[in-house]
């Protein structure tokens, strides 16, 4: 098997891009990297989150590590994240985790003075550095007004009630907490591909067709209203639920259709946090992978494999 | 643009219906309903019942020897006031809140007071006003402060939690519950037949008629009449403790003025030869011979006129009536006839008849014409409520304090004290208040403390302890359960039988079948239904009602419609001709069988109508003519503390607005009432549905309701279900800032269930959420979901799901008794030398709110100013906590004395934790999975937030499981709630829409609308490899309870540690970190696997481990002992060299030589074992080989 190559060129298309969402084809690999990739946009890919608060004023009705927790999962701008350096890796601040490398401060300072109940929210963070702010999530574009979408809300002070605090953020991966996960959701499919057996489709009635394709909870066929010829309407609708298939046998019709999976190409759909633009993440998401490969790949004939990885060295090396 | 924005304004209105629970003002009236009898008896009680009591306390007459004049003493016009503070100053009062109460540790009680009535002679009657102490007050209770705040934000002013409802009393911080028990219906008699009633007195057979006569003041008597082999019958009664019994004529003639003829003919006008053996009739000819032994008995004792019998009576019982040992025969009788027999009734002719009435009933139970009551059903029961046990209780407290005051009084007056004088009140007041009056007050107080009655005659109660629960707010359906929780009994508990436990038919629609504990008190500790009410003495609109004038109408109305009345003439009829009426015990009449049907319906349809004086809780316990079936009657209860139920009375037209009738369980049993559920019941058509139930869902409990589509699982599971929902973690309150309870339970982010129930929103449940939404995939990935395990999701615990926290309330209290017992002044207080605490303790001496303390940090300094010393409390336990909160009592003195400090014990969940969903699930989590390794949707990415075995369904059968997480998910995609009350088929099938769809098509449609497998299933592709499962994985919402047993409250662990004295070995018990036994049955197990040397390990070396010396010559092990070697110190002195370890040297005492002597290894408590047996005087010897 030595000198074999199973290189393939993996070819990706982006379908289409939002700030915080983005749908992109996989082509020409397996699962494997497929959900490697997923994985790691998942729960590698470094952001930035609220990770130390102290809370100097608290006598909101949230006690302090709620608010803190609440602190923790408010997604920060992390352009600035692949950039910064871990805490427990930064030897500017020995470790402590508050110099300017590996740290952002958040200072907040909220206080209720009237009879209205005052919302406090990630707007009330004020950062010592602009790049990482929390997520704005007004939408200009949207026709509601944005009063109400002030930011996300962290506690509600009655009339009396005070909130100050400082906080500190840092470089984090999903891996370790949730809250430095920067997808919501990245998922993929298997593409599939679908064959019509027109001579037996032709067998049906226009009712049956019609029963046929309803078939199916999401529209992946539809009936030509022109010639009453059934199409497939948009195959990447089809969810593998197998419900055409058997309606096709319930019908006495084995074989109406068939669907496979290809086995080589994924669709993706990633939707970030707004911490950092979709497009980003899976540029992260590839460099990180990269890196990790890198790993295995430089220490796979050095003494250091040995070290790093134990006994999965051997392994590693094709033992 | 404006069509849009009109859209909108739409979907925001239908956005506020979809959303009851954040309605702006909220119904508590249901909630209400459930505590109410609790509030009502002790209104009562406060009201009127302690005045009527009072009444019935027996004055005391105490005789002056000097003037030969008698000064009597008796009670009235009790008085409770609100509970106030306590001040220095008299004029300045303020209220005392419960909030004050709960947080100080005291009690939420106020002053009682009662008028001292003296009369000297013939003399004027002296008033004089008596403390008698504090008395507990209910909450929510006319006499207390909260009634008035009748809004949720009044209430949340006073620190009370929006939905307070009271019902139970606070007694020194701690909140208690007087429980509901099961008593003997009042009034009724009940045929029994028992083996213990023959160990009476010989000749006495196992059957008896009894009766639990109540006096208008709650106390009761109960009689018995028994039947004796010679045919005649004996009533027995108790008196300070023993059972007297009296031939059954006596009582006939003591009663009234009458003839043998008389008696003969009332009690054979049951028999007619003309109906003998036919339907319904109860008498045989055996009564009239019966009736002649009862006369003849007479004849043998020689009593043939009434007042010979009185004489008779009062001649017996003179010794036993206290304070009536000098009044003449007669009196003493009638006292006897008054306080004993029938104290129900006034007069005596009643008394007569009821008691011709119990022996015509024991007479057809012998004769077989008539089967026995069943003690254990519902149908001859009713409820201890609480106010009317603090009544009698509190009557005989009140008695034996007079009593007691009488009797100091007469020794003062006997001693001849010249300066004493008994028609002065100032000196009868002295002595009187020498009795401690206080004292009665601390009695009601100790009872609702401990539980415990303190009495001698018992009350006509079957049990003296655990009258009282504490009222735990571990979760709001918790709180809840301990209003509704109906016991049967103590004495019912350690019964061999499980007769009492069963669900018998009767209970239906009173006593919720589900919810009940299994396990030990199983069957024994009920729940009402959640429709159940129990009578009390406010009508609906709030009125006390005029029971004199109810029954007179009653009466009236009865005769109206035909009833021939029993005065004043005896009745001189029966069954089957005609039935007799007894209302409330006393029989008023007779009827003719003919007309009864008619006369009951007539009944009914008073009983609804408002303008009519019949109260519309009346029961009309008709039991019907049979062939040999119960005793047939027209049996009337107006009573207070009936169980009720409303149904629908179908013989009203329904156009009427109402036809809604109050039915009991004792008129329930006769009648015909249709369930929307179950077909007919097979019920023929002999027999038309009469009534019928409102919904189906009324014979559940509030908690049972709970459990959505109940009717879909295993009915055990949702026994299940009902434990589980009162051991769950939620918002055990709103007021938390305002408690110091010593435990409170919290979870973090609670959710309000997308699928519930009707109930849900009808009692506010949302005000006390419990659970969490979870998204649970049904499979088995990874095999950490084997045996009922669950994988977490721990990115979901990450980003809050499940979190939750333990509040716990230390109170410190610098003048409580175990610091007192040194007499030190003690203050809180910081060392200035020890600067290790300063972390932890302000210079006050108290924590730091919001710190974090470590187990074993001290969290508040004590500065004893004696030794000027300080000593620190340490946090106790395994895990960290932080400081909450920190109370200080500041009223009392300069220093502060007493502090509150609560902790919050952060309770995120980890592996071990348990959860459940609301269909009796359990699991423990087993991991917690990372996000990325979760199986996830290829449509959505949608990851599981939890992960269950399919095996957890087939032998469970919590179908409503399945259609929650179905249900649950079409709710969520399309947002709204999804209604889930049970029966709700049946009852959309009895109003007539055919539906042919199922619950599940239902349900699957909507998920289909959205693009969703018809049956909850989704493609899932596996997070670790990201390939597609073998197979759809059942994906959806389910509401799931975090329950309260968590692993760091109970995990053990020890390697070396603390031992015990005596026997060396490792000590138990978790708090103090011992171990876990190695008991017997491990050391069998080990035996049986050949494991010795790990036995070895077990049981010796890791135990005991002890290395003896035994003398082989004496064969002993405690005669040995090591001698200091006398020569050591010379052989210092000449400077010799000491080996570097010198050799032991032992010695044995008996044998006087150290030759024999060996060293053993054994375990400690042989050498223990050894010494306790010479303490016995036994030798034991040791015989060693090589």
């Amino acid at each position: 098997m030595e000198g074999v190559s199973y290189q393939r060129f993996p070819k990706i298309k982006i379908r289409e891009v939002k700030d915080d969402y983005m749908k992109f084809e996989l082509r020409e690999t397996d699962a494997s990297i497929a959900n490697a990739l997923r994985r790691v946009m998942i729960s590698e890919v470094p952001t930035i989150a609220i990770d130390l608060v102290e809370i100097e004023v608290n006598s909101s009705v949230l006690n302090d590590e709620f608010i803190a927790h609440r602190l923790g999962l408010v997604p920060l701008i992390s352009e600035r994240a692949m950039a910064m350096r871990f805490s427990r890796d930064c030897d500017a601040c020995d470790g402590d985790g508050q110099c300017e490398y590996c740290s952002v401060e958040f200072h907040l300072r909220a206080k209720c003075i009237n009879d209205t109940t005052l919302d406090v929210t990630s707007k009330d963070l004020y950062s010592s550095d602009h790049t990482v702010v929390p997520v704005d999530f007004s939408d200009a574009s949207s026709t509601i007004d944005n009063t109400e979408s002030r930011g996300i809300i962290i506690v509600k002070l009655r009339r009396g009630q005070e909130l100050i605090l400082r906080a500190i953020a840092r470089k984090g991966i999903g891996k370790d907490h949730a809250k430095w996960s920067p997808a919501a959701t990245v998922t993929f499919m298997y593409e599939p591909e679908i064959y019509i057996n027109e001579e037996l489709m032709e067998t049906l009635t226009m009712e049956e067709k019609q029963e046929f394709v309803d078939s199916s909870p999401t529209k992946v066929f539809d009936i030509n209203p022109r010639n009453g010829q059934v199409y497939v309407h948009n195959a990447e609708n089809y969810a593998y639920d197998d419900e055409v298939l058997k309606k096709a046998e319930a019908m006495g019709k084995p074989g109406l259709v068939e669907i496979h999976a290809k086995e080589d190409s994924f669709i993706f759909t990633v939707e970030t946090t707004g911490g950092i633009k979709a497009s980003q993440l899976l540029i992260n998401a590839i460099e990180i992978l990269k890196q990790k490969l890198d790993a295995v790949r430089l220490s796979a004939d050095t003494v250091e494999a040995d070290e790093q990885f134990g006994e999965l060295g051997a392994h590693m090396r094709g033992g | 643009m404006d069509t849009s924005t009109g859209d909108k304004e739409e979907e925001k209105v239908g956005k506020a219906a979809g959303r009851p629970h954040l309605a702006e003002e909220k119904d508590y009236e249901a909630l209400r309903e459930i505590f109410r009898h609790h509030i009502d008896s002790f209104d009562h009680m406060i009201e009127h019942g302690l005045e009527a009591m009072m009444q019935n306390v027996k004055p005391v007459e105490v005789f002056d020897p000097a003037t030969k004049l008698k000064l009597r003493i008796w009670l009235s016009n009790p008085e409770v006031y609100e509970p106030q503070k306590e001040r220095f100053s008299r004029t300045m009062t303020d209220p005392l809140y419960p909030f004050e109460c709960r947080q100080a540790k005291l009690s939420y009680s106020g002053a009682f007071m009662v008028d001292l009535n003296f009369q000297y002679g013939d003399g004027g009657v002296i008033r004089d006003k008596i403390s008698l102490g504090q008395f507990p007050i209910m909450l929510k209770s006319k006499t207390c402060h909260l009634r008035a705040a009748n809004t949720p934000k009044k209430l949340v002013l006073l620190k009370e939690e929006p939905s307070e409802m009271g019902g139970y009393f606070i007694l020194n911080g701690l909140e208690r519950v007087i429980r509901l028990l099961i008593l003997p219906k009042r009034n009724y008699p009940t045929s029994m037949v028992r083996n213990s009633f023959r160990e009476r007195r010989e000749g006495y057979t196992d059957k008896a008629v009894v009766i639990r006569c109540v006096r208008e003041d709650q106390s009761a008597v109960s009689v018995k009449l028994y039947y004796l082999n010679s045919g005649s019958a004996r009533l027995g009664f108790w008196i300070q403790g023993r059972e007297y019994l009296l031939p059954v004529g006596i009582i006939l003639k003591a009663l009234t003025e009458t003839t043998d003829h008389e008696i003969y003919l009332s009690l054979t006008c049951c028999y007619n030869d003309k109906y003998d053996r036919g339907k319904g009739s109860v008498g045989t000819q055996l009564i009239g011979e019966r009736a002649k032994i009862i006369l003849d008995e007479l004849q043998h004792f020689s009593l043939y006129t009434r007042t010979q019998c009185l004489q008779h009576i009062g001649e017996h019982f003179q010794a036993v009536m206290v304070g009536l040992e000098k009044q003449s025969y007669s009196d003493v009788a009638d006292a006897v006839l008054r306080d004993y027999i029938f104290v129900h009734l006034d007069d005596n002719i009643d008394k007569f008849n009821l008691l011709i009435l119990m022996l015509q009933k024991l007479f057809s139970l012998v004769d077989q014409t008539s089967v026995t009551d069943n003690p254990d059903s519902l149908q001859h029961h009713e409820v201890l409520l609480p106010g009317h046990l603090i009544t009698i209780y509190l009557k005989e407290k009140l008695q034996d304090w007079l009593l007691r005051a009488k009797r100091l009084l007469q020794d003062e007056v006997d001693k001849d004290n010249k300066k004493f004088e008994l028609s002065s009140v100032t000196d009868t007041r002295k002595i009187i208040d020498k009795t401690f009056p206080k004292q009665i007050g601390a009695a009601i107080e100790n009872l609702l403390k401990t539980g415990r009655l303190n009495t001698q005659s018992g009350l006509d109660l079957q049990q003296r302890a655990g009258m009282t629960v504490m009222a735990e707010r571990l979760n709001y359906l918790r709180f809840i359960s301990h209003f509704r929780a109906i016991h049967r009994g103590a004495s019912f508990a350690g019964l061999r039988t499980t007769s009492v436990r069963k669900l018998l038919p009767e209970s239906w629609g009173f006593m919720c079948p589900v919810h009940t504990p299994d396990g030990e008190p199983c069957g024994l500790l009920n729940h009402m239904t959640s429709s159940c009410r129990l009578t009390s003495y406010y009508d609906s609109e709030g009125k006390v009602k005029d029971f004199l004038e109810i029954r007179k109408s009653i009466s009236k109305v009865l005769v109206s419609i035909g009833m021939t009345p029993a005065l004043p003439k005896l009745l001189l009829a029966g069954p089957p001709e005609v039935l007799p009426v007894l209302l409330d015990g006393r029989v008023v009449g007779s009827i003719a069988s003919n007309i009864i049907e008619k006369a009951v319906c007539h009944m009914r349809r008073l009983k609804v109508s408002e303008a009519s004086v019949i109260p519309e809780d009346l029961e009309v316990g008709y039991v019907p003519l049979s062939m040999g079936g119960a005793y047939p009657g027209l049996y009337l209860f107006t009573s207070a503390s009936r169980f009720v139920r409303p149904v629908r009375n179908l013989q009203i037209p329904s156009e009427e607005s109402k036809n809604i009738e109050l039915i009991g369980p004792f008129e329930q049993v006769y009648m015909e009432i249709s369930c929307p559920d179950g077909g007919n019941g097979g019920r023929k058509d002999v027999f038309p549905a009469s009534h019928a139930e409102i919904h189906p869902t009324g014979i559940l409990s509030v908690v049972g309701n709970l459990t959505p589509w109940s009717d879909h699982n295993q009915s055990p599971r949702n026994m299940y279900q009902c434990q589980m929902a009162k051991q769950t973690m939620g918002f055990s309150c709103q007021s938390l800032n305002a408690r110091a309870d010593q435990k409170l339970y919290h979870l973090q982010t609670p959710q309000t269930p997308i699928v519930r129930t009707q109930t849900y929103e009808k009692y506010n449940i949302d005000d006390c959420p419990l659970g969490t939404n979870a998204i649970v995939a049904v499979l088995a990935y990874s095999g950490y979901d084997m045996e009922d395990a669950m994988v977490l999701n721990k990115s979901s615990v990450d980003r809050g799901m499940f979190r939750g926290y333990i509040y716990q309330t230390e109170t410190v209290d610098l003048a409580e008794d175990k610091f007192r017992a040194d007499r030190s002044q003690r203050s809180f207080g910081r060392s200035n030398v020890d600067k290790s605490s300063h972390q932890f303790i302000d210079s006050d001496g108290l924590p730091f709110v919001g710190q974090s303390i470590g187990p074993g940090d001290p969290y508040c300094g004590i500065y004893n100013e004696i030794t000027s010393s300080v000593s620190a409390n340490k946090l106790k336990g395994s895990d960290h906590a932080y400081v909450d909160y920190v109370a200080v009592d500041t009223k009392n003195k300069k220093h502060l004395q007493k502090a509150n400090i609560r902790f919050r014990h952060p309770r995120n969940p980890v592996i071990g934790d348990k959860f459940s969903s609301r269909h009796g699930q359990k699991g423990v989590c087993s991991q917690l999975w990372q996000d990325t390794d979760m199986p996830f949707s290829g449509v959505t990415g949608m990851r599981p937030d939890l992960i269950i075995n399919p095996h957890a369904f087939p032998s469970r059968m919590t179908i409503a499981m399945l259609l929650e997480s179905i249900a649950a998910k079409g709710g969520s995609l399309h947002g709204n709630f999804v209604d889930a009350t049970p029966f709700s088929s049946s009852m959309k099938r009895s109003e007539g829409s055919e539906s042919d769809s199922s619950l599940i098509d239902e349900l699957g449609s909507q998920l289909v609308k959205r693009g969703f497998n018809h049956h909850g299933l989704e493609v899932l592709y596996s997070g670790v490899y990201g390939t597609e499962l073998t197979c759809e994985i059942f994906i959806g919402p389910v509401y799931y309870q975090r329950l309260r047993h968590m692993v760091s409250d109970k995990f053990q662990v020890r390697s070396t540690g603390t031992i015990d004295q005596v026997t060396r070995q490792p000590i138990k018990g978790r708090k103090r970190g011992g171990g876990v036994r190695f008991g017997e049955m491990e050391r069998d197990s080990l035996l049986a696997h050949g494991a010795a040397y790990l036995l070895h390990d077990r049981l010796h070396k890791s135990s005991d481990y002890h290395i003896a010396d035994v003398c082989s010559l004496c064969g002993s092990i405690l005669t040995t002992s090591v001698i200091q070697s006398h020569k050591k110190k010379v052989r210092e002195m000449i400077g010799m060299r000491l080996p570097s370890k010198a050799p032991k040297k032992v010695t044995c005492v008996s044998c006087k030589t150290g030759k024999g002597m060996e060293t053993v290894a054994m375990p400690y408590v042989f050498r223990y074992l050894a010494a306790e047996l010479a303490g016995m005087n036994i030798k034991m010897t040791l015989e060693l080989s090589n």
